[in-house]
């Protein structure tokens, strides 16, 4: 069988529903637990191991310096927020945030240093 | 008689997501000619590819596509693993298998979407890309993403689902599959859309099997060819599915097909959720890949996708070949094209479901003989590093 | 004696003159795209004003202020003109539509025709738009206009004469005033009602008739060249007419801005917005249909069904 307007039930219905689409910058949805964002490092834990170098698909992170004294040169704009280094590093040195508005204003802030 | 004139498609237009670029040569408001051109936006993964390890790949392959990212490093990993001859934990297939189908239903609701848009349907692409959250929701809650999962690895699958993800993946299960069959009957019975869908962009099924259509576009000529139940793979060949076919080789019959295909995969979601075993979720897998070819395939939404995988015994790829499921539809399109209505360019279009970063190719022509020329490996290998040490 | 050409222009300039139907314009689009979106479960225009009601004109000035582009290739001054005549054009008919009382501020024996007239004159501008920007999409847009006219435009004509002929009168005026005494025309023509509002979207080139400047097929049709001002006119007179179709609707069919206790204007306003749901309604239910298809369902259906109810409404008077 084949009708005209197939879809007027359903129009007519959502004049009684909210909106589904979010507000976003005044309405946000809550994150998944398992959400992965920003990675940040404690740089205390950190053994200079260079594992989380080797593992990122898109070199996003640098090692300056050796051992327990190395520093850690992260670049926000290439990060691809995969987690593998937080999964690799064997002092659990490096946690994911949520924080997942990176846009900055100028290359530099791209980069984010972590010092000792 | 009006003399035919071209008309350029792109690469810049409304209709397409991607630069690609169609010249129709057109007779009064019939489309007579096509030619199609490719490579404007030509990544150059595959060489990419061959400068990372296989571990660092799994992220780049994700990223040929960003709708079917886990077909493609579905079939990346599964090449690797037949390398590394490990097989991997029947948990972690079941995974995979699930991760398949979700993807396929996201895929299939956005492309209902996009159609629907393409035939100047603004509510129903509005309602579809709603009702594609729920999937979305589900994905991110699993993997903590919304299109580029990062779940697969070399081994195994990265994250677990847990018991209380299921019952909410079965609440959005039940949504989903209602829906699906509300625009089935939408789509069978509106007036409107059955007009612009019936009897356009015909491909008849020799005409299918010549010009190696896969995926939904065969299907829907009426030929039962699915990879999934073809050469099984992951868990496929131990749940039992359907595959979709409709024969009326036109638009409607592809919407149907992926409409069908969605409500199939939320059955086949529902049967993987039930039978699946316990135990760990991915193996350790060396560094080092010993030296081997090997060739997988993965039914991808879009269609059959390749991957093709040399290993020189190092811990990186010594040659990666993509075949993504679009390129191998595209002859098809051409024949599709020829002789439709100018207003039906971009829903023939559509129907395809195309998705052109994942396939774009490159051609080498002089530019004198107009000729385009076929390079050996060893060849481009010589170009692209001199190409390098130059600039 | 100067009171009273006080009063003309007053109701010239401002009520139900031009600011009147300026802001009545914008209103009418904010309500039709506020009423899609939540038909599409989505907000709409939301920041710009109370509920984004202010957002149709910020959106006309920001237009204003873009960057206005000429092609080369195109005619300078026809398509400098077009967008100032089509605001021209479908801004004069509303002065012809009764919204304070029973009479309009331009009423006379056989505005109904002249009203045909300058709706048929605005369809043919935009196809002259089309032609004089010499795009190839634009072209195809132009013809696309061109052809969806030869459909519409005979059963539009033959259904408005219908109330014109119950009421015995060719005056829009005319045909409230005789509404006003308790009859409607819904009631007696409901046929031509429906026929009519058909039309009126093909008229307004809207989904599901939007062919001539559908968006995924030929980008934006005859309005393709046109940039900053120009399409800002072009837009404001799209506005106007669809409050034109919206107020036609409104006094042929439904009684004009009489029939209930509210004060007239009140009354007209609730009817339009009605009529404007009727339209928006519509435009969010179908897919959009192809030139051929819409000409060959023109014939077939539109202009037999409008013959019946011209007819029957013959019968009726005999």
């Amino acid at each position: 069988m084949v009708i005209l307007m197939a879809m007027e039930d359903e129009l007519l219905e959502s004049l009684k529903k909210k909106p589904v689409t979010l507000r976003f910058p005044y309405e946000r949805a809550r994150p998944e637990d398992r959400m992965q964002a920003k990675v940040t490092w404690e740089i205390e834990k950190c053994i200079g191991c260079n594992l989380c170098v080797k593992v990122c698909p898109s070199n996003a992170i640098k090692l300056i310096g050796r051992g327990r004294k190395a520093e850690i040169r992260y670049h926000v704009g290439r990060c691809l927020f995969c987690g593998e280094c937080v999964d690799v590093c064997p002092t659990k040195a490096i946690q994911t945030t949520k924080e997942f508005e990176l846009a900055f204003t100028k290359p530099e802030e791209m980069i984010l240093e972590f010092r000792r | 008689m009006v003399k035919a004139i071209d008309i350029p498609f792109g690469p810049q237009h409304p209709a397409l997501e991607e630069p690609i670029n169609f010249t129709f040569e057109v007779e009064e408001e019939r489309v007579v000619d096509v030619k199609i051109r490719l490579g404007y936006i030509h990544r150059g993964i595959e060489k990419l590819a061959e400068n990372r390890t296989y571990h660092q790949n799994v992220y780049l392959v994700e990223r040929i596509c960003g709708i079917c990212s886990f077909a493609h490093t579905t079939c990346y990993t599964q090449a690797v693993e037949e390398l590394l001859g490990v097989d991997i934990p029947e948990r972690a297939k079941y995974i995979r298998t699930i991760f398949c189908e979700m993807e396929r239903i996201q895929n299939h609701y956005l492309w209902l979407g996009f159609t629907a848009k393409a035939m100047g349907f603004e509510t129903l692409f509005m309602y579809t890309w709603r009702d594609r959250e729920a999937m979305l929701e589900v994905l991110e809650m699993i993997s903590g993403k919304r299109v580029n999962y990062g779940m697969n690895t070399i081994g195994g699958v990265r994250r677990d689902i847990t018991g209380k993800m299921v019952e909410r993946m079965e609440e959005r299960l039940n949504y989903l599959e209602e829906r699906a069959n509300y625009y089935k009957k939408v789509c069978t019975k509106e007036r409107s859309i059955l007009k612009r869908t019936v009897g356009v962009g015909m491909l008849e099924p020799s005409d299918a099997l010549n010009l190696c259509a896969v995926g939904p576009t065969l299907r829907a000529s009426g030929i039962p060819q699915d990879v999934r139940a073809d050469e099984p793979y992951a868990a496929y060949g131990e749940i039992p599915f359907r595959v979709v076919t409709y024969d009326g080789c036109d638009v409607a019959s592809r919407i149907l097909v992926r409409i069908d295909e969605i409500i199939e995969s939320v059955k086949m979601i529902r049967r993987a959720l039930d039978g699946m075993p316990q135990g760990p979720i991915r193996v350790k897998v060396p560094k080092n890949v010993p030296k081997g070819e090997a060739v997988s395939l993965v039914e991808a939404p879009r269609g059959e996708d390749l991957h093709y995988l040399r290993s020189d015994g190092s811990d990186r790829p010594a040659r990666l070949k993509v075949r993504a499921p679009t390129l191998a539809n595209l002859p098809s399109l051409r024949k599709m094209l020829k002789g439709v209505n100018i207003a039906d360019i971009p829903i023939v279009i559509a129907g395809i479901d195309p998705c052109l970063a994942c396939m774009e190719r490159v051609i080498l022509v002089d530019t004198k003989s107009k000729k385009g020329q076929a390079w050996s490996g060893e060849e481009l290998w010589r170009y692209a590093n001199e190409w390098y040490r130059e600039s | 004696m100067v009171q009273r050409e006080l009063m003309a222009i007053l109701e010239v300039f401002f009520f139900p003159g031009f600011l009147f139907l300026f802001s009545l314009a914008f209103f009418i689009e904010w309500f039709d795209r506020k009423l899609v979106a939540k038909f599409q479960n989505r907000y709409g225009p939301l920041y710009v004003g109370p509920k984004g009601i202010l957002q149709p004109i910020a959106d006309f000035l920001k237009l204003l202020s873009k960057e206005d582009i000429t092609p080369a290739m195109a005619d300078k001054v026809p398509f400098a003109l077009i967008p100032l005549l089509m605001l021209t054009f479908s801004m004069t008919p509303l002065f012809c539509i009764p919204i304070t009382g029973s009479s309009a501020l331009i009423s006379f024996e056989g505005d109904l025709i002249v009203v045909m007239f300058i709706m048929t004159l605005t369809a043919l501008l935009s196809f002259l738009g089309a032609w004089v920007s010499t795009n190839r999409f634009s072209t195809i847009g132009g013809v696309r206009t061109g052809l969806q006219m030869f459909g519409y435009e005979v059963p539009l004509n033959i259904v408005m004469i219908g109330p014109a002929i119950g009421a015995g009168s060719l005056s829009i005026s005319g045909i409230v005033e005789w509404q006003s005494r308790g009859v409607w025309f819904i009631m007696t023509q409901i046929l031509g009602f429906a026929v009519f509002s058909l039309c009126l979207l093909a008229h307004l080139q809207r989904v599901p008739f939007d062919i001539p400047e559908a968006e995924t097929e030929i980008v934006a049709g005859w309005l393709v060249e046109f940039s900053g001002k120009k399409l800002a006119l072009i837009r404001l007179a799209k506005n106007f007419e669809l409050v034109l179709a919206a107020s036609l609707m409104v006094s042929l069919y439904l009684g004009g801005p009489t029939g209930t206790l509210l004060p007239n204007p009140l009354t007209f306003l609730i009817k339009l917005v009605f009529c404007t749901f009727i339209l928006s309604n519509l435009r969010a239910l179908f897919a959009r249909y192809r030139i051929d298809q819409f000409l060959a369902a023109a014939w077939k259906y539109l202009i037999p069904l409008a013959l019946l109810q011209i007819s029957l409404v013959e019968v009726s008077l005999w």
